[in-house]
């Protein structure tokens, strides 16, 4: 019993702090908007907001309910579950349910149309560790598929209607993305659902186009190349439009990128502060003191909570 | 059926470009139409090709079917306006509830949802590049040291 108790409440703070802070996350988020950073530590930022509250509520459970639990309530008490614990401890297992079921039910969507795309696929260049396929089939224009293998897939249309220059920066581009692992993030999204995050997502989404678009390129000459290739790119049409290329979608989002692509120059000369993780080092050293100061105090009063809660 | 509400984003508003919805209204008011008689009352100023790539950009997002006639064809919106609308609603609310089920696939595009920008922006933006290039390109040619710095 003492231990099924010490779920229910681990279980049931894990799921308050995640509602809590999910919600908390879903209502300020656009508060960043005042920031003046890159594009890349725009998605950063966004994407550290989109996943703290899961991370946030597993550090709690882990760090303050199970010890305070372990080392504050006396196990010879027999004591009930309680009401509230066991719905809530429900409640927390049905989301974790609920994540992994998004998160494989997106991964086995993903890998069937992908599979699908890369029949009669072969090597863009001659190169054996070449990871650019040249799909045969009908594909999306430019597609990054794979989350722990990541490939490029090149439709044949797109290598037919773009010049050399431009097939190279778009391909830079999708490069980008596999270095920061963009589809692995969506499914980690993936896993912490929670209502009115969807804006969060589409915003994060616009960011890492920008941050990939910023990372492919160097000078003038590459920015033109790249919003000649979005134009060119648009006008073909993905033959897997219904399901999986028209959602997520900002509209306006090409014009907006190939205006800003064209107004590279401009945008180079006040290049906004890139925020580098070094700079978080002493709000995490500030955090950790004050955790490790009132270490006690806190597992005292989790404890107090948790009395509160099983009665 | 392809479902009507794929055409929709994250954002809550329709995801149609504006000349994409005239020609929807328009296909409302008339039943039924084929590319030249929406042509025909002169209201639309785009060339005839630019509606036939339109139209069909609708009928492969699942909001019109198609029937040959002649070596045309004659399109019908598949949905009422106020199918639509309902539709429009629930993907609002589904959007409220959690993220779209498609936008967060682990694949990343170059160009998303591309179609929902209408031909005539396009065509602007190509212009824009064109013109921007040929700057740049005039900008080398009278001044060859930059490029020699390149």
């Amino acid at each position: 019993m003492f231990a099924l108790r010490e779920t229910a409440v681990s279980l049931t703070f894990f799921v308050l702090s995640y509602c809590l802070l999910s919600a908390l996350v879903a209502v300020g988020w656009r508060s960043l908007k005042v920031l003046r950073v890159t594009q890349q530590s725009t998605a950063a930022l966004l994407f550290t907001l989109r996943i703290l509250p899961l991370a946030a509520s597993v550090i709690i459970t882990f760090a303050f309910v199970v010890p305070s639990f372990q080392l504050l309530e006396p196990r010879s008490i027999d004591e009930g579950l309680g009401t509230m614990p066991l719905v809530f401890g429900i409640c927390a297992l049905a989301l974790i349910t609920w994540g992994c079921y998004r998160v494989i039910g997106a991964h086995t969507k993903a890998s069937r149309v992908v599979a699908r795309w890369l029949e009669g696929a072969t090597p863009l260049d001659a190169d054996p560790q070449s990871v650019v396929f040249r799909s045969s089939g009908e594909a999306p224009p430019l597609t990054l598929v794979g989350v722990r293998r990541p490939r490029v897939l090149v439709s044949e249309s797109t290598v037919a209607v773009l010049t050399r220059d431009e097939l190279q920066i778009a391909l830079r581009h999708e490069h980008a993305h596999m270095h920061t692992r963009d589809n692995l993030t969506k499914l980690v999204f993936r896993f912490c659902p929670f209502p009115g995050m969807a804006t969060l997502e589409s915003a994060w989404s616009y960011a890492a186009e920008l941050a990939a678009d910023d990372a492919a390129v160097l000078n003038l000459d590459d920015a033109i190349n790249l919003a000649a290739a979005l134009v060119k790119l648009s006008r073909l049409l993905p033959v897997e439009a219904a399901p999986f290329c028209t959602v997520g979608f900002v509209t306006g989002s090409v014009g907006a990128r190939v205006a800003r692509l064209l107004a590279w120059d401009e945008a180079g000369k006040a290049q906004p502060t890139r925020l580098r993780s070094w700079h978080l080092i002493p709000l995490a050293l500030v955090t950790l003191s004050c955790v490790f100061i009132t270490y006690g105090h806190a597992l005292a009063l989790t404890h107090e909570a948790t009395e509160w809660l099983v009665r | 059926m392809t479902k009507p509400f794929s055409i929709f984003g994250s954002d809550t508003r329709p995801q149609l470009g504006p000349f994409e919805q005239q020609l929807l209204q328009k296909l409302w008011s008339q039943g039924s139409a084929t590319v030249r008689e929406l042509l025909a009352d002169g209201k639309i100023h785009q060339a005839y090709t630019t509606v036939m790539t339109t139209v069909d950009r609708l009928y492969k997002k699942g909001l019109l079917d198609r029937v040959p006639e002649g070596r045309a064809f004659r399109y019908t919106p598949r949905h009422t306006h106020e199918e639509l609308q309902r539709v429009t609603a629930v993907e609002s609310i589904r959007q409220l509830l959690g993220s779209a089920d498609a936008s967060s696939l682990p694949l990343s595009y170059l160009v998303e949802a591309l179609s929902t920008h209408d031909a005539q922006l396009l065509d602007e933006l190509q212009l824009l590049v064109e013109r921007k290039r040929r700057e740049l390109q005039n900008q080398e040619t009278n001044n060859p040291a930059n490029k020699d710095r390149e």
